[in-house]
């Protein structure tokens, strides 16, 4: 017992020490996943995403609390009239992490890299608009022009996709130019990020930034134990939160809580108008309906949908663009009102008739049909039941389905095999030209009818018309207007049944200082190398 | 001890007659959403509170109990009778076909089962309303849940053959079907009686578990599952403690149902 | 009575993957007597219990060899002949009375089976024979007796209830493999005791397997020891008394 005793004190006077010889300062948080890649033209998850935001040195930074480019490793950029070429003036004197001198020379190495078919990077894949191949000039160390086969919708605000990689270092991506780079990485457990002792920027103190030394990441599935972590101080941060848990925090540590309002995310509900399907024809005709599709919008009470699964954290969604895209959304079209007056109206027009308690069809048929969801997210759950009670008001009967999510994607991709689909679209992109690929009618992601050789309807025609009239124009007014018009189409023909925008809900650790959390991610940490701690952070062990 | 197994039978027995009189007990319908009341404490409107979406909390308990209690003993009952079949074919017989039966039994014992439930689920017409959903979900746990009593079943199986009595039987001359309707059946029988009541619980916690999954009972019909569901993660820490009401009646019930066993092995 | 004796056997039996048990083992029983076998456990006794009604296959043994009984070679039969054969005219009586009958069947409905084995007629036919049975081993025929579970016996009426199932049929030839090894001192006596009875007023050939030397020389009209699966000495009971034999050994070991 004494020996235990004697041990006991060995280990608090070596502990002490310890903590006593580290005064640098870490900060910690969690990724859900090992990323998959730290080749930073390679990101396509999350977690690599992530290591990328934090380690890699872009030409243009997008300003994620003002929506808009400011310059980075180039001090100036010039975009020509034809919208196919971007002329940099880089920033001089700066180093890659290991010391490599950066030049124009890496820029041009990186854009070769990026653009290269064998790599299939999906950042790349958004500059191909027009086929053929990217040229680079380099005209002196600082200053080069990069010239693309067409014109590129955007192109500077792309750029905060493409963190530049080393052309000469041995460590190769590795070597990067951001505010900090891998130190350590124990798969599947950890992962160390240390300060770029070369990092260029410095505060208008002089002092060079980031301000905190080291970062660790801790790979965490659970989002309900992340929580835990946080709250208990053994991390700093956490990104996108449920409404639940925040709520649950706030009630319990509200200086932890960070409500950034609403985010570019959506949930949405479609119905499966693929005319091949195997649904009865009886079905189809609904599904393909405008009426039958805007009567269940408008019996949608979404005010409910965000008051109850979201505990307010939430707002009724009104087309493709979110209210939080400051530049892009139109802001004349408000959300669909809870109006069942007007859901009867509408059905009526279609031959729909209440029986009873009973909605029937011209034909006779009863109004039932499922919905399909991802199993074991409680949110869409619970939305699912809301339209489920709502839908009963006009007569029709919702069967809520949750499937895995190999066998949901199994159903709205290949066998269609499905009535309709509740699910939530995440967002990162404020150009809506990256949405190409959901609202043309030819394209894969199309989800109520994907792949049409021939838009099915006048208003699809119309959609495929002004995307690709915005999406070769370099006027940004009247890309606006043609933006605009796909809304406006999107809200009378609700293709999408858009339910509610979640808000970007985040918990900080009241001893980070400088944190202003916004709804784009990454959320907390966009300004990382500002962020700093008040006090050294004393973890439990 | 007698006193105690009496307690817990009348117990189960409260908790059987207020499910199936759930009609009547309970102070609203399972799915009504009372919306502007939503995540309510406990108040005299509504016994337990209300869910998120505003339900009567205490309704939904005693729905969800009827679903989890007819059901489960349906399940136990279907894979006592496979395991009676196979177990006791396999023990009765011996030999080659003992040996084939329990390779199979444990093969089926080593499948993924619970991705075996997620496709049956999937498969599923969509249309399938929530209480052929319940009953299907249940039938599929009972046909899937006969290995492990298959296993119990055939090694008393074989210790009843090998026994005196039945030697003495076959002594005494006694035809094969004699043996096996008179000597072996009605011997087997506490196995099986045990087995069932034991499956029981398991199938209840076999549906809560599936209901955590999302893959249980679909909504709105209550269940003990999806009850329990609401309670994941942090939920614990909500400071409403009148959630607490399902887990409570789970532990209750599964353990009045060992107490139950326990009365009726001493029997035996 | 006809010269040829009553069983006649030469056999060697074994279990699957041992040594064999009994090795090339053989032994007669004349009509009406009373044979005492001795040896210690595990000798190959019971073995050799089983192995006459041909019942050692369900204890997973195999038997090579002759059973001539009354006249017939049992190990031509045909299983259903050998049914016919086992409880009709071969009897057995087990060491342990309890596990040897069904736990879950009354006292009354068991004998019912064991008459309806060999016999088929009216109700009244079958309970007059289980009376009559359950008379010769002078157990009470009540209601009460007979509505009884075998868990509700003692050892000592089990063991009778067994034996009143073995002469039922007025067997021919009674094997009772250690029938008095569960049974107290008193209870033993009266068992013994019964054995030369039935002995005595049916004619009935008893096979008396035992390791207690004692209660074999009391009964026994002649002693055959058995050790190693092979038969080593056979005599009169009297004879053994005062020699130093294999026997002595198991007297002294009591």
């Amino acid at each position: 017992m004494r020996r235990k005793g004697l041990f006991l004190i060995c280990a608090l006077v070596a502990s002490a020490l310890s903590a006593g010889a580290y005064a640098q300062s870490e900060m910690r948080f969690c990724l859900s996943s090992q990323p998959k890649t730290f080749n930073p033209l390679a990101v396509d998850d999350d977690a690599s995403e992530t290591i990328r935001y934090l380690t890699g040195g872009v030409l243009i930074r997008l300003d994620r609390n003002t929506q808009q480019p400011v310059g980075e490793l180039a001090t100036a950029w010039r975009i020509n009239k034809a919208g196919d070429a971007i002329s940099f003036t880089l920033r001089p004197n700066v180093r890659f992490s290991d010391g490599t001198p950066f030049s124009a020379t890496d820029v041009a190495f990186t854009v070769e890299r990026l653009m290269d078919p064998d790599l299939h990077s999906p950042t790349g894949d958004s500059f191909r608009s027009t086929p053929g191949k990217v040229a680079t000039k380099i005209t002196d160390p600082y200053h080069l022009t990069i010239t693309f086969p067409g014109p590129v919708i955007g192109l500077d605000r792309l750029f905060d996709q493409v963190a530049i990689i080393s052309a000469q270092s041995p460590q190769k991506y590795m070597a990067v130019l951001g505010p900090y780079y891998v130190a350590d990485n124990k798969a599947g457990s950890t992962l160390l990020l240390k300060r770029n002792p070369n990092y260029w920027k410095h505060d208008s103190a002089g002092r060079q930034l980031p301000y905190i030394d080291s970062i660790r990441l801790d790979i965490q599935q659970n989002r309900d134990r992340e929580l835990l972590r946080l709250t208990r101080g053994e991390i700093d941060l956490v990104n996108s939160l449920n409404a639940e848990s925040f709520d649950l925090l706030k009630g319990q540590a509200p200086s932890m809580a960070f409500d950034a309002g609403v985010s570019l995310d959506s949930e949405q509900i479609w119905f499966n108008q693929v005319p091949t399907s195997p649904l009865p024809d009886y079905k189809k005709a609904w599904f393909t309906s405008t009426h039958f599709r805007r009567a269940v919008s408008s019996a949608i009470h979404r005010d409910d949908i965000a008051r109850l699964v979201f505990h307010g954290y939430a707002q009724p969604a009104v087309s493709l663009i979110s209210p939080a895209n400051k530049i892009w959304f139109n802001q004349k079209l408000k959300p669909h009102a809870y109006d069942v007056k007007l859901a009867l109206r509408e059905l009526e027009l279609d031959g729909f008739r209440l029986q009873g308690d009973t909605l029937r069809d011209r034909t006779g048929h009863a109004v039932e049909f499922s919905v399909i969801t991802n199993a074991g997210n409680k949110d869409r759950e619970r939305m699912a039941s809301v339209i489920q009670q709502d839908l009963r008001a006009i007569g029709i009967r919702l069967n809520i389905v949750t499937l895995d999510f190999p066998s949901l994607i199994e159903r709205i991709t290949r066998s269609f095999n499905y009535e309709s689909c509740l699910l939530g679209f995440v967002n990162d992109e404020l150009d809506p030209n990256a949405q190409m690929s959901v609202w043309l009618s030819s394209a894969d992601n199309h989800q109520w009818n994907p792949n049409q050789k021939q838009p099915a309807t006048a208003w699809e025609t119309e959609i495929d018309r002004l995307m690709r009239e915005q999406a070769s124009s370099l006027d940004p007014a009247k890309r606006k207007r043609d933006i605009d018009r796909v809304q406006q189409l999107v809200w009378e023909q609700e293709p999408f049944i858009y339910l509610v925008n979640k808000h970007a809900l985040s918990a900080v650790s009241p001893n980070l200082r400088n944190a202003h959390p916004v709804g784009l991610r990454p959320q907390v940490y966009w300004n990382i190398e500002q962020l700093a701690f008040a006090t050294q952070p004393r973890r439990p062990q | 001890m007698k006193r105690l197994r009496r307690a817990a039978l009348a117990f189960l027995a409260i908790v059987v007659l207020a499910s199936l009189l759930a009609g009547v007990f309970a102070p609203a319908s399972y799915d009504f959403q009372f919306r502007e009341v939503s995540n309510a404490a406990c108040s005299t409107h509504h016994w337990l509170g209300t869910d998120a979406l505003g339900r009567d909390r205490f309704s939904r308990l005693l729905f969800g109990t009827r679903v989890s209690l007819l059901l489960a003993p349906a399940a136990a009952l279907i894979s006592t009778l496979l395991a009676a079949l196979i177990g006791g074919v396999a023990g009765y017989i011996g030999g080659k076909v003992q040996r084939t039966l329990m390779a199979a039994t444990d093969l089926s014992m080593a499948m993924p089962w619970m991705f075996l439930l997620i496709t049956v689920r999937a498969m599923l017409p969509l249309n399938t309303g929530p209480a052929a959903s319940v009953v299907i979900t249940f039938a599929v746990l009972g046909l899937l849940g006969w290995p492990a009593a298959a296993r119990v079943v055939c090694a008393d199986a074989r210790r009843l053959i090998e026994s005196d009595f039945i030697l003495h039987a076959r002594a005494a001359g006694c035809s094969e079907a004699c043996i096996f309707r008179r000597q072996f059946l009605p011997n087997l029988r506490p196995v099986l009686m045990a087995q069932f009541w034991i499956s029981i619980p398991v199938f209840i916690l076999a549906e809560a578990n599936l209901g955590i999954l999302g893959l249980g009972v679909a909504e709105p019909l209550p269940s003990w599952g999806g009850l329990l569901q609401e309670l994941q993660g942090l939920a614990a820490t909500s400071g409403r403690p009148w959630q607490f009401a399902p887990i409570l009646l789970l532990i209750a019930t599964v353990s009045c149902f060992h107490l139950a066993i326990e009365r009726k092995e001493s029997e035996a | 009575m006809s010269a040829a004796p009553l069983l006649s056997l030469q056999i060697s039996a074994g279990y699957a993957g041992r040594n064999e048990v009994l090795r090339d083992l053989s032994l007669d029983v004349e009509h009406g007597e009373i044979l005492g076998l001795v040896g210690q456990s595990g000798c190959g006794k019971s073995t050799l219990a089983l192995a006459i009604p041909r019942l050692l296959h369900m204890k997973n043994g195999t038997v090579r060899g002759g059973i001539r009984f009354n006249g017939r070679d049992l190990m031509g039969l045909r299983k259903s002949e050998m049914r016919k054969v086992r409880g009709k005219s071969i009897a057995l009586v087990l060491q342990s009375p309890i596990a040897s009958l069904n736990p879950a069947l009354r006292i009354c409905a068991q004998l019912e089976e064991s008459w309806l084995a060999h016999c088929s007629g009216s109700s009244l036919e079958c309970r007059r024979a289980i009376g009559t049975a359950l008379e010769n081993v002078s157990l009470d025929a009540s209601r009460e007796t007979l509505q009884k579970y075998p868990s509700e016996l003692s050892v000592g009426q089990a063991q009778r209830v067994l034996i009143a199932m073995a002469v039922l049929h007025k067997p021919l030839l009674l094997i009772a493999d250690e029938p008095t090894s569960a049974l107290d001192a008193v209870t033993q006596s009266e068992v013994l005791e019964l054995f030369s009875t039935l002995n005595r007023r049916f004619g009935m050939a008893i096979l008396y397997i035992s390791h207690d030397l004692r209660s074999v020389a009391a009964i026994s009209s002649r002693i055959v020891a058995m050790a190693d699966g092979r038969l080593t000495e056979t005599a009169d009971p009297e004879r053994w008394l005062g020699q130093g034999t294999q026997s002595q050994a198991l007297l002294a070991q009591r």
